[in-house]
């Protein structure tokens, strides 16, 4: 037979798909007892992709257990695949980062019906059914908001920049702002509220529109680092000499050096590392039949010019500061 | 006497009709693109000032370099889905070379070399293997993204220093973004009109058989398309890394239908064969002034895109409706010509 460049590609594809897919990801740990699945919602995501880092770490601390990452994609369809691939694999326990929570709801409950044990994080679902471990959207904002207080001025004019239309995080971080300070400070005006999903270049390409529709804007009120990083940069690229009040959530390494900096005012910390310890615990708990807690949570720490510097240490140790 | 006066009056004012139709016809795009302004700066003050559209070229001068990139492969029968996952590896390995090194002029070869590589094994798919360029260069989109997710596990990286002059820089008055797209803008045009290989890309869109039998050489012409193509999408992952200050493994997603936005808003075919590098300039050039003014005016999100919508099919099908008239004009008056 005539051998063809088509045909060495085809068999050399087959030959690759086969090794790869007979690998057991348990092997790589020797004879690991417990298989858990992750289940993240999209690790093209920095934040998410720093906790799938940490999940796979945190599972190393256990000889009995092993963890495959499985990419969500950011897309509902995939994510509830995924459940149902674990449950027919025969994962022992799926600790799952939703991506649109009520839509993951069911084949959550349907994979729990079937024997899975299953832990949320990062956002829980309102189901308290459901094991989980997460940080508090609302605390995450509400630091920020208690802080901006008594540091926006009297009849400020600020901008906010919201994430993706209908997260629970930027909801839950946004009713924060509400209650702890919009409502208390009803002098302050929202010169503009947009959705900037969580994107740095979003935030930016809007808050250079804002810059040239208001001349004033005292404070960036922002639901996350990226979209807050953002508008730093259409800050700077506008010549200003001063930087306004700027305010974000996830305590992101570049947010830490914005803060080091004095460009931006302060950040809550959503600490990955930490809820990957904690559900990895919760998890091991689960299958070891010693769980008494099945709902834990995290602190939103708050960072500023005051503490930054214990913050950079922690990400030098992670690695995302060199 | 005075039935000849009004049939001459009555043939002047019909050929002045139809020169008016003609003129509407062919420039219909540019026409929408002025009309925006005009309603525009009659809706917001500061849309006419010069640092507003300092802002709109800037923020327009990444997707418009892909949009270049798009219309040369669209014009020749042919797609880039891969566009955006592209420019994220180009940029993201440009700015790990950077901080490698330090080098700033070499980090720009090589984002733009890696886009060049990226681009000529879709093309080498496309032209040895009869692939579909959808299919081809979908599974480079999700190689790409794999790839540049893989490099850095998912995280950004940060502190950039001088590697943003790329895309934060001035020269002479100019952001260093718009600088690099009117260098874009001029080579594509040029290369459309007055190169032998614009003519062939033109050709094999057009019809690819004829072209073949005219002694055209497709899988050369094909693949130097894409080689072009992987150089604008090369220079726009650190064009964009740069102007962000952060190398984001996750960025870029949906440029590419941005891009092809850009172009079939300008007029480019997607049945092959037609489009030019000014027309992708103005249609890059309407959504832009489009997202702009929505922000000046602080048109609520959801709203937003419901208007652009809205506003690019108006746009497209007046074009599409002005071009059919055109054409109908034209047949029209050579079946005159022939019948007469």
């Amino acid at each position: 037979m005539k051998l063809s460049v088509k045909n060495c590609l085809v068999a050399a594809a087959a030959i690759i798909t086969a090794t790869v897919g007979a690998a057991d990801p348990s092997d790589a740990q020797g004879a690991s007892k417990y298989r858990i699945a992750y289940i993240a919602r999209a690790q093209g995501d920095s934040f998410a992709a720093w906790l799938a880092n940490e999940m796979v770490a945190q599972a190393k601390q256990y000889p009995d257990i092993s963890a495959t990452v499985f990419d969500g994609q950011s897309r509902n369809d995939l994510i509830e695949a995924h459940i149902e691939n674990a449950v027919q694999n025969k994962f022992d326990l799926v600790i799952i980062q939703p991506y649109d929570p009520p839509i993951q709801l069911d084949p959550v409950k349907q994979a729990m019906a079937k024997g899975m044990k299953v832990i949320a994080t990062n956002p829980k679902f309102t189901d308290e059914s459901i094991p989980s471990v997460d940080a508090n959207p609302y605390q995450q904002g509400a630091e920020n908001a208690k802080l901006a207080v008594n540091q926006i001025p009297k009849k400020a004019q600020v901008v906010v920049l919201l994430g993706p239309a209908g997260n629970p995080h930027s909801m839950g971080r946004r009713e924060a702002w509400q209650k702890e300070f919009f409502d208390k400070r009803p002098d302050v005006k929202i010169l503009d509220e947009q959705i900037a999903n969580w994107n740095k270049d979003e935030g930016m390409r809007l808050t250079e529109d804002w810059i040239q529709s208001h001349p004033k804007i005292d404070a960036v009120i922002s639901m996350n680092d990226n979209m807050a990083a953002g508008a730093i940069e259409a800050i700077k690229g506008s010549g200003a000499k001063s930087y306004p009040l700027v305010y974000g959530v996830d305590g992101t390494a570049e947010a830490c050096l914005l803060i080091k900096d004095g460009k931006m005012t302060s950040t809550t910390l959503q600490n990955a590392h930490e809820l990957a310890v904690k559900s990895m615990k919760m998890a091991h708990d689960m299958l070891t039949g010693n769980a008494t807690n099945l709902h834990d949570t995290i602190q939103a720490e708050l960072i500023t010019k005051d503490n930054v510097d214990k913050y950079i240490e922690l990400h030098k140790q992670l690695g995302d500061i060199k | 006497m005075n039935e000849t006066v009004k049939t001459v009056a009555v043939k002047r004012r019909s050929s002045l009709g139809v020169h008016w139709s003609e003129l509407t016809s062919k420039y219909s795009i540019y026409l929408v693109l002025i009309g925006m302004i005009v309603v525009s700066s009659f809706l917001s003050p500061v849309f006419l000032s010069e640092t507003n559209f300092s802002n709109i070229s800037r923020q327009i001068s990444i997707t418009t370099i892909l949009a270049f990139g798009q219309t040369l492969l669209i014009i020749c029968g042919m797609i880039d889905l891969a566009q955006g996952s592209v420019m994220a590896l180009a940029g993201l390995l440009a700015v790990i070379f950077f901080k490698m090194t330090g080098q700033l002029v070499p980090s720009l070869f090589v984002g733009v070399l890696v886009g060049v590589l990226c681009n000529l094994a879709s093309g080498v798919i496309v032209t040895n293997f009869n692939t579909p360029p959808f299919i081809a260069t979908l599974a480079m989109q999700t190689a790409a993204r794999g790839a540049a997710l893989l490099l850095t596990s998912g995280q950004n990286v940060y502190q950039l220093k001088d590697f943003v002059l790329w895309g934060q820089g001035i020269l002479l008055g100019i952001p260093t973004p718009v600088i690099f797209l009117i260098g874009v803008a001029i080579f594509s045009w040029y290369l459309l009109n007055h190169w032998r290989l614009g003519r062939y890309i033109y050709a094999i869109g057009g019809n690819q058989e004829a072209a073949r039998a005219s002694g055209i050489k497709i899988k050369r012409t094909k693949l130097m398309a894409f080689g072009i193509n992987g150089v604008f999408v090369g220079l726009a992952g650190v064009l964009y890394m740069s102007r962000v200050n952060a190398g984001l493994p996750n960025a870029g997603v949906g440029f590419e239908f941005d891009a092809m936005t850009a172009a079939i808003i300008g007029g480019t075919s997607f049945s092959g064969g037609v489009g030019t590098a000014i027309g992708t300039l103005a249609g890059a050039f309407i959504m832009g002034f489009l997202s702009n003014i929505m922000n000046l005016l602080g048109v609520q999100s959801y709203l937003q895109q419901v208007i652009k919508g809205a506003i690019i099919v108006m746009a497209v099908a007046y074009d599409i409706a002005s071009k059919s008239k055109r054409t109908k004009t034209i047949l029209g008056n050579i079946q005159e010509k022939t019948s007469g």
